[in-house]
């Protein structure tokens, strides 16, 4: 998913992805494709539909541009993960990452 | 002033609790305005869920028209049917902006008469689930928000065009869920004394109180047709209070009354006719229960399997054929299979001597107790399992505004258990169940007292089936998903 000046590409583990406690990847690469390090982020699960908690957890720099959260993913179907923050650089990072089809245990 | 007319002299055999009589509660509803009162605040918050939804945020958990919509109102609606009556119609937002819009516009139009029936609304009804499940309205706030909007203006054209309550009675889905729904609610709005009726000349309650020396109606009588002194049961009633209000002996109250009572009588109904005649009326309630279960399908694991293995065999990648498909099962292959399964088992095997199609339709009756236990324990799952969401999404919504009033969004709060809701739910299955098999039970027995057992065990049959199926969908993973097809 890019943006003017930086693009942030999302993986999550396990694939596909289960109910459970979920490994979300994030890695975020400059207009040159060089990582950029130093963002302060956080992530926010939210399910497609209402009446379902969200899950809040921040987000740790792994190594240089690549930064990871775990997520609580406690019902199967489509999820919705919300990156946010701001880099080194003082960009504001605003995104949104679809999970489709959650399965079941 | 119109003939006295035969009027049935039965009077209430018991003494019911009447909910007019009721401090506070019984001055409110004597109220001309009550009606207006309890709507202004449903309309006030139509609005709000209008332009959250329109100008909210897009995610369905963060957005009052999802929230409200899907979790809360269904959850209330089912709740207050089942512990009072049909007081979501009394206080419906749609009917308050109709009645501003007849000051300015007077309809002229009487409703056709071949479409006096359910079978648009029967459409309708099922057209909604449909497009509940096709365009996921669950998840979007800008379908949700537009459906309303639809509604609103569904109301005001046809209302505006035709006389009465027109689009009540022969037009709006939710009515008729709740029509169907109220049968089984404890109170009923009814005449309290039947010898009043037999000497009242006026007929204020069908024909509106007038003013004295002219034609011009002050308070109006009943907009759906129901006749006080004739009307036995809820069908149709939208507890608007008019024949409250239009009596001039006092004599219309909301009484207690044994819960679905009305399924197991079959006398003549004002402004409904005979149930065992009303085809449309048991294709309404074939669409209420079977589309309970399809509607709690389409929420469970298994249903992206079958879409997927439909989407395979049939070659198609689009959702519409292959959701069109499952519903015809559910609302047309599979009640058309079990109805004539049990009305030929009832006439081989338990001699009764009523044609085909009276038969099946009078047992359909007995599916209401079920088909709105399966409703309950699916909206309530949602509203009990969600029910606190409603403060932070407020929170959020009212701080959007850069007011922060109600404080940071309390984002931890959800609800009850899911573990516990199951068993709530697994109740309320058990209780449909058990109606719907007194209710068969009863017409059997009428309907043949020397072999009840072999006209009971087919239909039985069909309502345990139901049951089972539904007490399956409730033990599966649930499975909310906007990407049926994508496997």
């Amino acid at each position: 998913m890019g943006s003017p000046g930086f693009s942030v590409k999302q993986e999550i583990t396990p694939q596909p992805a289960r109910v459970g406690r979920s490994t979300l990847t994030f890695t975020i690469t400059d207009a040159a494709g060089e990582p950029v390090d130093g963002a302060h982020l956080a992530v926010e699960a939210d399910m497609s539909h209402a009446g379902m908690k969200p899950d809040f957890a921040d987000v740790t720099e792994t190594q240089p541009g690549r930064y990871e959260a775990e997520v609580a993913l406690p019902m199967a179907g489509d999820w919705v993960i919300l990156l946010h923050g701001k880099l080194g650089t003082g960009a504001a990072v605003e995104k949104q990452f679809d999970v489709r089809g959650v399965r079941p245990e | 002033m119109l003939n006295p007319i035969s009027i049935p002299a039965v009077e209430n055999a018991e003494p019911a609790l009447d909910l007019m009589q009721v401090p506070f509660l019984g001055s409110l509803f004597r109220w001309r305005y009550a009606r207006p009162l309890l709507q202004a605040p449903l309309l006030v918050l139509s609005v709000v869920m209008i332009l959250h939804g329109l100008f909210g945020p897009t995610l369905a958990p963060k957005n009052l028209a999802t929230t409200l919509s899907w979790l809360h109102f269904r959850g209330l609606l089912v709740l207050v049917l089942l512990c009072a009556g049909n007081f979501f119609c009394l206080a419906c937002p749609f009917m308050l902006v109709r009645q501003a819009a007849r000051r300015f516009f007077k309809p002229r139009l009487a409703w056709p008469t071949w479409l006096r029936n359910k079978w648009m609304s029967v459409a309708l009804f099922v057209l909604i689930l449909f497009a509940y499940e096709l365009f996921d309205l669950w998840s979007s706030p800008w379908w949700t928000a537009w459906l309303i909007v639809g509604y609103f203006a569904s109301v005001l054209v046809v209302d505006g065009f035709f006389k009465h309550a027109s689009f009540c009675k022969f037009v709006c889905p939710i009515g008729q869920f709740n029509f169907v729904a109220s049968m089984l609610s404890p109170f009923e709005v009814k005449v309290r004394e039947q010898s009043v009726c037999a000497t009242c000349e006026t007929k204020d309650c069908i024909r509106g109180r007038r003013e004295p020396g002219s034609d011009l109606v002050v308070i109006r009588g009943c907009e759906l047709a129901l006749f006080q002194p004739r009307k036995i049961g809820n069908m149709d009633c939208t507890f608007c209070l008019d024949c409250v209000h239009a009596c001039p002996h006092d004599n219309v109250g909301i009484l207690s009354r044994v819960p679905g009572s009305e399924l197991l009588t079959n006398p003549l109904r004002s402004g409904i006719g005979y149930f065992s005649r009303r085809k449309d009326l048991a294709a309404l309630i074939i669409v209420f229960t079977f589309g309970a279960l399809l509607n709690a399908f389409g929420m469970v694991s298994p249903v992206y399997a079958v879409e997927n293995w439909l989407g395979r065999a049939l070659h198609v990648s689009h959702e519409a054929p292959v959701l069109g498909l499952i519903f015809v099962f559910f609302l047309m292959v599979e009640p058309l299979l079990l109805l004539v399964i049990a009305t030929w088992l009832s006439r081989a095997w338990g001699g009764v001597r009523q044609a085909p199609l009276p038969l099946a339709v009078r047992y359909t009756y007995a599916l209401v107790p079920l088909g709105f236990g399966i409703w309950f324990a699916h909206y309530g799952f949602h509203f009990l399992t969600g029910i606190y969401t409603i403060i932070p999404v407020t929170q959020s919504a009212v701080a959007s505004l850069g007011r922060p009033w109600l404080g940071e969004p309390l984002w931890s709060l959800t609800g009850v258990p899911a573990k516990m809701v199951q068993v709530v739910e697994v109740g309320f299955l058990l209780l449909g169940f058990a109606g719907s098999l007194i209710v068969t039970h009863a017409l059997a027995e009428e309907d043949s007292p020397d072999r009840t057992m072999r006209v009971f065990l087919p239909w039985a049959a069909v309502c345990t089936l139901l049951w089972l199926g539904s007490m399956w969908l409730i033990f599966q993973p649930m499975e909310m998903r906007a990407t049926m097809m994508s496997g």
